[in-house]
């Protein structure tokens, strides 16, 4: 069985293995025991996690962090389903503006983006004073700083992603189901009650869940919109036991890492079944298939109403809120006053700082290097698993590993690696590329799986016919024909690797400064008007990028994610 | 019943834009009507333009004598209030849902009337008895077969007593032994519900074996409308007799035309003598149509003078088609079809070829 494996299947599980499972053995072992003064591990304990059982804050905080997952879900799914399909299967106005808002939304940092709307929704912020302009009143009506906050922005921060997801499926099912409804004398909204939404059922189902489980074990927003409202979920206790507690109790933390992992893996595994059953109603569409719009009539311009104002509140809202932040030299709310005081200041500030061009010049190196990595693993990775070969049911699981943890709890393994395995890289670039390459290694294989799986075995088995050796036709075959999928893989988790904060947060170095980490410190600081400068460089970057995604995607009909 | 006037659709500008130009035809109560032609030529649009799925750009259509489409008053009632039966290529049997609650959807729609529940029960278990579906009502539907599913499709369409049965080459899907099968039990079925069809096949045979009227439709417009005795033995045209069945098509002016109808084209073979019941005779280009069973063959008479419609040519390739055989006969250069019984010639014998002059067919030729 050994023997039939091929080198460079060997070699890459020997690397996946070593990625993979050290941040299991750290984080377990770190849970289990003591850390004396040094830093050092002591006794073996149970401590950890039966302080936690015993806490009294622990039952609200699950439960905090369930409602906020499955709002943020229902939130995300309602918006991204809604989008999908007014702009695939309807004669709406302005559809293609949906594509442009949530591909350019993609390439916003997180840290930004929540920035965006806690200053817009803030005490002090357009929002409320347009309330109390409104209903009278000195008292803010809304207190963004609560788990209704919360849910508000993850799930609009997550609606644009269940937006792409979501309208392949509308876009590819039969019309003539809803046809056939509509001949059987349904209406429009029965038609969409029993037969349209309800067919779509198995792939909004499994497309909450993943937001439901990807707002579990998000950072950003329980960070930035929960702390200060002491609504705390599992991300953040973990956070704050390295902290706040001096010295880190980093033995805490890792329980707390160690029974996230527990629950991502239930989560995921759950996820697996709900994502097999997506394709159930998809039946072969073969002849007599044709997309067909509904014709909405006097609806259409309500819908191309609603068309504009969605991508409006998702991304016009916070990016007009950035800049107006960063046009100030201290940060006040919009108001006629303000108006002369605008200015380039920050920007001038930010541009000639070399700490934060380094910051910018580290988070592209970052981006670049991660996804290039990941990228030729993935290729090679996704290849095997496509075509089923020996070892590869193992590359196939290994790779996947990275999934159950939250990226703030694989922050947390790593930085416990590099303390104690005394690795030099500890706070370097190349440790944060490292750290990368392993959390979106998933992403990156599921991409290049879909993509070979698109090119007919019968064309590598003409190559070997015609005497090329396996590696020759990976080569001189595939590999230019997976290049198209390879390039939005790229671009997906340069994306991805860039935009995060959490992954990255207890690992950057003095070196090693990234822009979502710095926008992250300045909020904390109080910065905003820098925070907003630089948020607004960093996203015009990131949307050169993102445009560049869609365009790949939609010429080669790629899944967009 | 079905009145169609002057459907026009029009997808691009253009003859060759697709769709359907100035279509016109009726259909009367409990008539098993067919709309057949080649693809693309327009059928689907044609069927969907009467279901409401598509609005026709111009043209009026009334059922019942209620205007369900006119362009001049800008008249269209949507599908759903049309109360029509329609059986999908696809069948689109709804995946997600039983095979009761398939059948039942469209009671549960109904506009006019409230249906309760017990009714329901007993309407769709009829329906389904009547399809033969009974035993699998609990069962979801896509667990059937392609047989199954399309008769659940025609439960569907039927449960509801609609005024009108459309059916998109329902056939088409099924496998040969199937095909046949189900095609005799539609018929049958059609006429014991009593329903008016109106049925899309590209399937001459098909047409030919269901229908009571068929329209041949070309290129987006009607070619003939007749029986299916009427579009077989008397195509109106060169259109429908090539593709309504096999046929032989000698090209040639036409010379003279008596007043008993009989009329004599001179083609490539010579002078061929034909009915012309329907050719005037100014109508100079013309052809005469034989179909390949009609035509006699003989071995050579001794003589060796061609009479009347007797030509002398060659067997040139013989193909054995079980119930019969089929040979091409090479008289001059012109190749001729010849089908009859199996087993009487084996090749390259000379022969003499006979165009009965009563089943040989004087008809215009317009653009083929
Ligand atoms: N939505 C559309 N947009 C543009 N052209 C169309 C559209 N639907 C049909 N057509 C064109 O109209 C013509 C008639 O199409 P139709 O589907 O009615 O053909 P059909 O007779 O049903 O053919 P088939 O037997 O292949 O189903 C075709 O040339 C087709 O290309
Ligand atoms: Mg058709």
């Amino acid at each position: 069985m050994i023997g039939r494996i091929s080198p460079p299947v060997v070699i890459l599980l020997v690397l996946l293995c070593a990625a993979i499972v050290p941040p299991f053995v750290f984080l377990s072992y770190s849970s289990l025991h003591y850390l004396d003064a040094s830093g050092a591990f002591g006794a073996f304990t149970f401590e950890h996690f039966a302080a936690i059982f015993s806490s009294r804050t622990f039952g609200p905080m699950l439960l905090n962090s369930l409602v906020y997952a499955l709002g943020s879900a229902l939130l995300a799914l309602f918006i991204g389903a809604a989008q999908a399909w007014l702009a695939e299967r309807t004669d709406a106005s302005f559809r293609q503006i949906l594509y442009v808002a949530s591909i350019v939304s993609l390439g916003i940092p997180y840290v930004l983006y929540i920035v965006a709307w806690l200053l817009f929704l803030g005490k002090a912020g357009p929002f409320n004073a347009s309330l109390q302009y409104l209903f009278g009143g000195t008292t803010p009506y809304i207190n963004v700083y609560s788990l209704g906050g919360m849910i508000f922005v993850e799930g609009l921060l997550w609606s644009p992603l269940a937006f792409l997801l979501l309208s392949p499926v509308f876009r590819n099912s039969d019309a003539s189901f809803e046809e056939a409804a509509s001949v059987c004398g349904a209406g429009l909204l029965s038609t969409l009650r029993y037969v349209t939404f309800r067919m779509a059922r198995p792939a909004l189902l499994a497309l909450g869940f993943l937001v439901f489980i990807k707002a579990s074990e998000s950072f950003e927003v329980p960070a930035l919109v929960g702390l200060p409202g002491s609504t705390r979920v599992l991300t953040t206790a973990i956070y704050q036991k390295l902290t706040l507690d001096i010295p880190p109790d980093v033995g805490s933390a890792s329980a707390f890492g160690v029974m996230l992992l527990v629950v991502m893996a239930i989560l995921l595994q759950i996820y697996s079944r709900v994502a097999a059953q997506t394709h159930r109603y998809q039946t072969v569409t073969g002849k007599g298939f044709r997309p067909r719009v509904v014709r909405l009539g006097r609806w259409r311009y309500a819908a191309g109403a609603l068309i504009v104002t969605i991508p409006f509140i998702v991304v016009v809202v916070p990016l007009a809120t950035i800049l107006w932040a960063a046009l100030l030299p201290y940060y006040q709310p919009f108001s006629m006053k303000a108006l002369p005081l605008l200015g380039v200041g920050n920007f001038v500030q930010v541009l000639n700082s070399p700490s934060f061009r380094g910051a910018i010049v580290n988070s592209l190196v970052l981006g670049a290097a991660a996804a290039t990595l990941v990228t030729v693993l993935s290729a090679i990775a996704g290849w095997c698993v496509a075509r089923r070969v020996a070892g590869s049911r193992l590359i196939d699981t290994l790779a996947a590993l990275p999934l159950v943890f939250p990226a703030i709890v694989l922050g947390l393994a790593f930085l416990e690696i590099f303390v104690h395995g005394g690795a030099r890289i500890y706070g370097s670039l190349l440790s944060l590329v490292v750290v990368s390459v392993v959390a979106y290694m998933p992403y990156g294989l599921r991409y290049a799986q879909l993509g070979v799986i698109q090119i007919h075995p019968e064309l590598e088995e003409a190559a070997a016919i015609a005497g090329a050796r396996q590696t020759g036709t990976f080569f001189r075959v595939v590999l230019p024909l997976l290049v198209p999928a390879l390039i939005s893989c790229w671009l997906f988790v340069f994306l991805l690797a860039v935009r995060a904060v959490s992954l990255l947060l207890l690992l950057v170095g003095p070196d090693s400064q990234i822009v979502a980490v710095t926008l992250f410190d300045f909020w904390n600081n109080g910065q905003i008007g820098e925070l907003a400068a630089l948020g607004c460089v960093w996203t015009a970057i990131m949307t050169v990028f993102s445009v560049a995604f869609l365009i790949v995607a939609r010429r080669y009909q790629l899944p967009i994610a | 019943m079905l009145h169609v006037e002057n459907l026009t659709k029009v997808y691009a500008p253009g003859e060759s834009g697709g769709g359907i130009r100035a279509t016109s035809f009726h259909v009367t109560a409990g008539e098993f009507y067919t709309l057949l032609g080649p693809s693309g030529c327009g059928k689907t649009t044609t069927l969907r333009s009467v279901a409401g799925l598509e609005e026709p750009s111009s043209g009026r259509m009334t059922l019942e004598d209620r205007v369900i489409f006119d362009s001049s008053t800008g008249v269209f009632v949507p599908a759903n209030q049309r109360r029509l039966g329609m059986v999908f290529q696809s069948y689109a049997v709804w995946p997600h849902m039983s095979v009761f609650d398939n059948t039942a959807f469209p009671l549960r729609m109904s506009r006019g009337k409230r249906w309760s529940n017990t009714e329901i029960r007993q309407r769709v278990t009829h329906t389904l008895e009547t399809m033969g579906l009974a035993a699998f009502a609990d069962r979801s539907a896509a667990q059937l077969s392609g047989g199954q599913q399309q008769r659940l499709a025609l439960a569907r369409a039927l449960v509801a007593e609609p005024r009108l049965l459309l059916l998109d080459e329902p056939l088409s899907n099924l496998d040969a032994l199937l095909r046949e099968q189900m095609r005799s039990e539609l018929r049958r079925l059609q006429k014991d519900v009593g329903v008016t069809a109106v049925y899309v096949t590209h399937d001459q045979s098909e047409a030919l074996a269901l229908s009571d009227r068929i329209a041949v439709m070309h290129n987006g417009r009607i070619a003939q409308i007749g029986t299916p005795q009427q579009i077989y033995h008397q195509p109106g045209n060169a259109f429908v007799a090539t593709f309504v069945g096999r046929s032989n098509l000698l090209r040639g002016a036409l010379l003279e035309r008596d007043k008993d109808g009989n009329a004599r084209i001179a083609t490539a073979l010579g002078p061929v003598l034909c009915r012309a019941p329907t050719v005037t005779t100014g109508l100079a280009p013309g052809a005469a149509l034989i179909r390949p069973e009609h035509i006699v063959l003989t071995a050579i008479a001794g003589t060796g003078d061609a009479s009347l419609n007797r030509f002398r040519g060659r067997v040139s390739q013989v193909a054995f088609l079980g119930e019969a055989t089929e040979c091409v006969v090479q008289v001059g250069n012109v190749e001729i079809l010849v089908r009859g019984p199996a087993g009487q010639y084996g090749g390259s014998e000379a022969v003499d070829v006979f165009f009965p002059p009563e089943r040989t067919l004087a008809i215009a030729v317009d653009e083929l």
